[in-house]
């Protein structure tokens, strides 16, 4: 099986280029990630990319695949077309080879503040919900932050720093539709201006790719909802 | 209100409506013209004298207005970063777009008054 891969060294390297290499005896069934890591241990082991879990739960292995943004971990070879093209996730910079700098995705994502806000004192008890209200935030806490979705964004190409991108805006949902929290009015607040929320064109490549299945382009929707009720 | 002359959801809000309410204009206005009798100016000036009339083509100019200016300053906020630059073109838009009213305006005046 053959692969193109993207290679990136800032230390040697005076501009990017793409490393061929090839495979034999490809299993049926195995994934990216395993061909990468047979290709760093058989092959060529300054090839750097990032991995953890290895079962699509950390996200750390997100990269651009034959185009589209996955996580090489649950993307099986078998549904990939060669040669198979594998780059760094566009629209941040590179640290090396599949590795990118993802200060500014989680700049977005601290900026959404991503945890329970609660004013009044804290019960002895846990903060209950309902079912219903638990289910809320269905399809909004699944999200592992991979960037595959604020990546395939050409807003957040064109305004990293300003437009927060559709993870942070999924995980601003989630803790708008969260009954327990208490800033709802400030979240909202938080997100008016043209670029934090409105810079989003329903481009959906955040929902194409999503390697969890969520719907950030919904999520964004929910949110300009709720702006819209709390303006009337 | 700020440089980008109304942000947000309002914004958001005035793109969509104005863009069903030319939908719908475009279909009105289609249908007058497709089965009207004649298609001459004379008969142009007779259908916009109808008060009706007059007012929907009123709005349908200042919906297409807004709808403009915020479509546009999208593509400027998504592709011009340099911000001198921003204000020129935010500027010379604004420019255009209120020239442009002005100028439809007079033509409707001039129509429905007479020369």
């Amino acid at each position: 099986m053959k692969f193109k891969i993207y290679r990136y060294n800032p230390e040697t390297d005076a501009k990017p280029y793409v490393q061929e290499y090839e495979l034999d005896n490809v299993e049926p069934g195995t994934m990216l990630l395993a061909a990468l890591l047979r290709i760093k241990d058989e092959q060529d082991q300054t090839l750097s990319f990032r991995r953890s879990c290895g079962e699509g739960v950390c996200g750390s292995d997100g990269m651009n695949i034959n185009g589209f943004n996955g996580l090489a971990c649950i993307t099986s070879l078998d549904s990939l077309k060669q040669p198979v093209e594998v780059k760094p996730l566009p629209g941040l910079p590179v640290i090396r080879d599949l590795i990118i700098d993802m200060d500014q995705f989680y700049k977005q994502y601290r900026a959404v503040k991503p945890y329970l806000v609660v004013n009044d004192p804290m019960p002895e008890v846990e903060l209950t919900q309902t079912p219903k209200q638990r289910e809320r935030l269905d399809g909004l806490y699944e999200c592992v932050l991979c960037a595959c979705c604020t990546t395939s964004c050409p807003s957040f190409w064109w305004n990293p720093d300003k437009f927060l991108g559709p993870a942070a805006l999924l995980q601003a949902s989630r803790f708008i539709e969260d009954s327990r929290d208490q800033a709802f009015e400030q979240r909202l607040e938080n997100l008016e201006g043209p670029f934090k929320l409105f810079r989003c064109h329903t481009i959906m490549n955040c929902v194409h790719v999503c390697p969890k299945g969520l719907n950030p382009t919904k999520a964004i929707g929910r949110i300009k909802a709720k702006m819209i009720s709390r303006s009337l | 209100m700020s440089l980008y002359v109304l942000e947000g959801l309002r914004p958001w809000v005035i793109q969509r409506v104005s863009a069903v309410y030319i939908a719908l204009f475009i279909l009105y206005a289609a249908w007058c013209f497709f089965s009207a009798d004649a298609i001459a100016f004379e008969a142009w000036r007779e259908w916009l004298y109808y008060p009706f009339n007059t007012t929907v083509v009123g709005i349908f100019v200042i919906a297409l207005l807004f709808h403009a200016w915020i479509g546009m300053r999208d593509v400027v906020l998504d592709y011009v970063h340099n911000i001198m630059l921003r204000i020129f073109i935010l500027s010379l838009l604004v420019g255009v777009l209120i020239g442009s009213g002005l100028w439809v305006f007079r033509i409707l005046l001039l129509s429905v008054v007479g020369q």
